[in-house]
């Protein structure tokens, strides 16, 4: 499989306090890989540096081979990297197939393609029928949906999920995973998830790395890394 | 040389005196946050009451409290009834705050007329250094407002109330946690910048003539006053906004007209923020 | 597969752009007829009132759309009016009609695009940038006053009335009803101009903008340089304004630059709806004609009562009345089956 996305000792300090040190990572193209930790383990960092909301201290970060580390967010969403938000962020003044329409517009998609392109992604993330509601009015589960449906129609090469299952109902919990997968498969993208559900980490099936105190502890299959008795201590016992 | 030393006074003194108008803004925007548009209005509100007391006879020194409490009064009226809905939400309180200057001038033109007024002078004298010449008054307010904006520091500094607004800029959530009544603050904040702005009002009013405007003239200024100076920088950051925008006025009119003093000082306010959006005294972004 | 629930009540209340067209076409139609039923000063001062409608809707582009407020619109309508009474008045060495109004739309437009980039790109709090709108009102006032051998000073300036030269035929603009017809059919283009661009994929970016910013930028969007050109265009849209202004009036004077001119705009757009073109077109010439009429008999109670209205506003009906509207008409909608 070619690398997607790697990065090299990352590193970010915040006055003194460090939230990821020399953390090494990579993804494949068309692979799905979990990023789980405790609280405060540094997980929303790595992803904020990876999406350029933040800018690493020390480190580089490369994206088909390139150095990306000095673009900005806007540019490397434009490559494809795009980020959902821990709590959902849509434009709740307008209604879902508007909203897709803003993300395929962003992507520059030429104005012959646009319909099919949206309906092609409102199909995608099973919005079709709710296309006409506001994104107010539509339950915290159909906003992660519909933020996921913004990615794929902004062209999002790399999905950076940060929590997508947040709020949801199990039942939710186990579609959205069903979703994600379905979704890499056919259309060969690649994501990195950040989750505290381990339930839902679990049913994924990717492979898991596990930061705690701002470094990578350990990487490995769900079941090589809940066997961990270091792992069940700093995090899995906790919860 | 006696110029240059005229300049040089002339330049503390506004820069002084413009502290004083922006201290109530410096509180009000610079501590919670709230866009007052109204903050002209209170000014001109504080210079109008001191009017009316004086004129009715009540000695200066009791008019300035007077109309101070006066214009606490009805910004805590304003805060109550309006603006404690919509702190979350600056553009609100902008307007809305904007739309308080609409009534309050209006009521003002019925209440006190639009002719101009005039507050007489209390302190008429000059005082001589050299062969320089300086109006004792003004010079009396510039020590005044020295002395609030360092009152103002110290009450934010070293009290405990001062220390529980702090816990509250700092960090809404965690210091309702710690069981402070933050809306409670956040009126004793509104009301205490409204007093200044009406102290600043009354203690400026000998110095211009009063017509139901002139507040507007400081309604800008403070603002560029407090945001360069860096929100929450009480008495530094005021002082240093200040300078910047009423003291340099003095040292351009120099060579320039003073009209054209003033386009130049907003020109180098606007390019100043662009470069050090938290204030001057934050270092660059 | 589950989906996501569904909330059981998902009725919505928009107020947005769109579905105005036909009240656009009736309001235009009525105008149009107006001269019909009436004659004398109204006809006289009515394009006035269109005019400060144009000024009305280059702030609601802004706010409405974008969700960017600005308190400097009056600054562009005195830099068109000072435009295009410099290029018609022979104190310069090149001018003529059409060539000051191009002037006049281009100059608001690079100021406006000039003080738009400098401050997008540094990504101003939007407070900030209020701010700065506001001494750009200042600025626009004290020049005009200062640079008294260009623009008269406080004097003001006076501008000729134009005789509009289109080749095979020219119309001379002195009688009330000629300079009627030439007004409303220019307000007309512009409203259809601005109309068309809110609905463009340019004007959906905006929207975009307006509902969360970061998000666009987070897919992609260069959202500094849409903040950008939406603040040219209402800079070069609010300068059109001001000139159409100075030909109607045939005076231009500092106070035209000034910020409570400046807010006045932000009243009217409040109270009319500032996400409505049209609502914005009527609350101009609504409330600047009602200003005018009432200032003329009590000045100090009727600026008491607007106030107090605008106050109502903001604090109780957020969308003013086009939005208020919108939504009585949305519920009686969904009420009937």
């Amino acid at each position: 499989m070619n690398q997607l996305l790697s990065v090299e000792k990352l590193t970010k300090r915040f006055e003194g306090l460090v939230a990821n040190e020399d953390v090494n990572f990579s993804v494949a193209e068309g692979e799905i890989r979990s990023v789980i930790g405790p609280n405060g383990a540094g997980k929303t960092t790595f992803i904020s540096m990876i999406s350029g909301h933040l800018r690493p201290t020390e480190g580089r970060i490369f994206f088909r081979g390139t150095d990306i580390t000095a673009l900005k967010v806007q540019q490397r969403a434009r490559l494809g990297i795009i980020r959902k938000f821990q709590t959902p962020s849509v434009f709740l003044g307008l209604t879902a197939r508007e909203n897709i329409e803003l993300a395929v517009i962003a992507a520059g998609t030429p104005r012959g393609q646009r319909q099919t392109r949206l309906d092609e992604v409102l199909d995608l993330v099973r919005m079709t029928a709710f296309a006409d509601r506001e994104a107010s009015v539509l339950s915290h589960g159909q906003r992660q949906w519909l933020e996921i449906g913004l990615l794929l129609g902004a062209k999002a090469q790399l999905l950076l999920l940060d929590e997508p299952t947040a709020g949801m109902t199990a039942e939710e919990t186990h579609a959205t995973g069903t979703l994600i997968r379905d979704l890499t498969q056919r259309l060969r993208l690649s994501a990195i998830i950040i989750e505290h559900d381990i339930n839902f980490i679990r049913d994924l099936q990717a492979p898991i790395t596990v930061l705690h105190l701002g470094k990578v502890f350990c990487e490995g299959s769900f079941e090589e890394v809940s066997s961990n008795a270091h792992v069940r201590n700093i995090y899995l016992g906790n919860e | 040389m006696s110029d240059i030393i005229g300049v040089a006074i002339d330049s503390v003194l506004i820069t002084l005196v413009l502290s004083l108008a922006a201290s109530g803004l410096a509180v009000v925007f610079g501590l919670i946050g709230v866009i007052n548009m109204g903050h002209g209005a209170m000014l001109t509100l504080g210079a109008y009451l001191t009017w009316a007391t004086t004129t009715a006879g009540l000695p200066f020194i009791l008019a300035v409290p007077l109309a101070a409490f006066g214009v606490a009064i009805v910004g805590l009226l304003l805060e109550h009834v309006l603006i404690r809905h919509f702190y979350s939400k600056p553009f609100e309180t902008l307007l809305l705050t904007w739309g308080f200057f609409m009534v309050s001038t209006e009521v003002i033109k019925i209440v006190f007329g639009t002719d101009f007024r005039a507050v007489s002078n209390p302190l008429p004298g000059t005082i001589e250094i050299g062969a320089l010449q300086i109006p004792a008054y003004r010079a009396v307010v510039a020590v005044l407002s020295l002395l609030i904006l360092l009152t103002i520091g110290f009450i934010y500094k070293k009290t405990t109330f001062g220390l529980r607004i702090r816990a509250l800029v700092q960090n809404q959530e965690v210091a309702s946690l710690l069981g402070q009544d933050a809306s409670m603050l956040y009126k004793q904040v509104f009301v205490a910048g409204a007093f200044l702005s009406g102290l600043a009002g009354a203690l400026i009013s000998p110095m211009l003539s009063i017509d139901p405007y002139i507040g507007n003239v400081y309604l800008v200024r403070s603002f560029f006053v407090v945001t360069l100076g860096g929100l929450g920088l009480l008495v530094e950051g005021t002082i240093i906004g200040s300078f910047v925008i009423g003291g340099s006025e003095t040292i351009f009119a120099l060579a320039t007209s003073q009209v054209f003093a003033q386009t130049i000082v907003f020109v180098l306010a606007v390019v100043l923020l662009r470069f050090f959006p938290r204030g001057l005294l934050a270092g660059r972004d | 597969m589950i989906e996501p629930r569904v909330p059981v009540s998902a009725h919505s209340h928009r107020t947005r752009f769109g579905g105005e067209a036909k009240v656009a076409i009736a309001v235009f139609a009525c105008l149009a007829l107006f001269p019909l039923f009436v004659s004398g000063y109204i006809v006289y001062i009515l394009p006035q009132y269109m005019i400060f409608g144009v000024l009305a809707m280059s702030l609601a582009l802004l706010w409405g759309v974008t969700g960017i407020l600005s308190f400097g619109q009056a600054g562009f309508f005195a830099i068109g009016g000072y435009a295009i009474g410099l290029m018609t008045n022979g104190s310069l060495p090149f001018g003529g009609l059409f060539l000051g109004l191009i002037a006049a739309v281009l100059l608001g437009y690079l100021v406006a695009a000039l003080i738009g980039y400098f401050l997008f790109s540094a990504g101003v709090r939007d407070a900030y940038f209020v701010l700065v709108t506001l001494a750009l009102s200042i600025v626009v006032e004290q020049l005009s006053v200062s640079q008294s051998q260009l623009t008269g000073g406080w004097n003001g300036m006076f501008i000729m009335r134009p005789t509009i030269d289109l080749g095979f035929t020219r119309i001379e603009l002195f009688a009330d009803i000629p300079v009627y017809y030439v007004v409303l059919a220019a307000v007309a283009l512009i409203y259809a101009g601005l109309y068309a661009f809110t609905r463009s994929r340019f004007g959906k970016v905006l929207t975009g903008i307006r509902e969360n910013e970061m998000r666009l930028v987070s897919l992609g969007v260069p959202a500094a340089l849409h903040k950008t050109a939406a603040f040219a265009l209402s800079g070069a849209v609010a300068a059109l304004a001001g000139a159409l202004y100075g030909l109607h009036s045939g005076f231009v004077s500092p106070s035209i630059g000034g910020v409570l001119f400046s807010t006045e705009v932000v009243v009217w757009v409040a109270i009319a709806g500032r996400s409505s073109l049209i609502g914005a077109l009527l609350g101009g010439i609504i409330v600047s004609s009602l200003s005018n009429y009432l200032s003329a008999i009590t000045p100090t109670y009727w600026q008491l009562a607007l106030g107090l209205v605008f106050i109502l506003t903001i604090a109780f009906f957020r969308g003013g009345v086009a939005g208020t509207l919108e939504r009585f008409v949305a519920n009686r909608r969904s009420a009937q089956p």
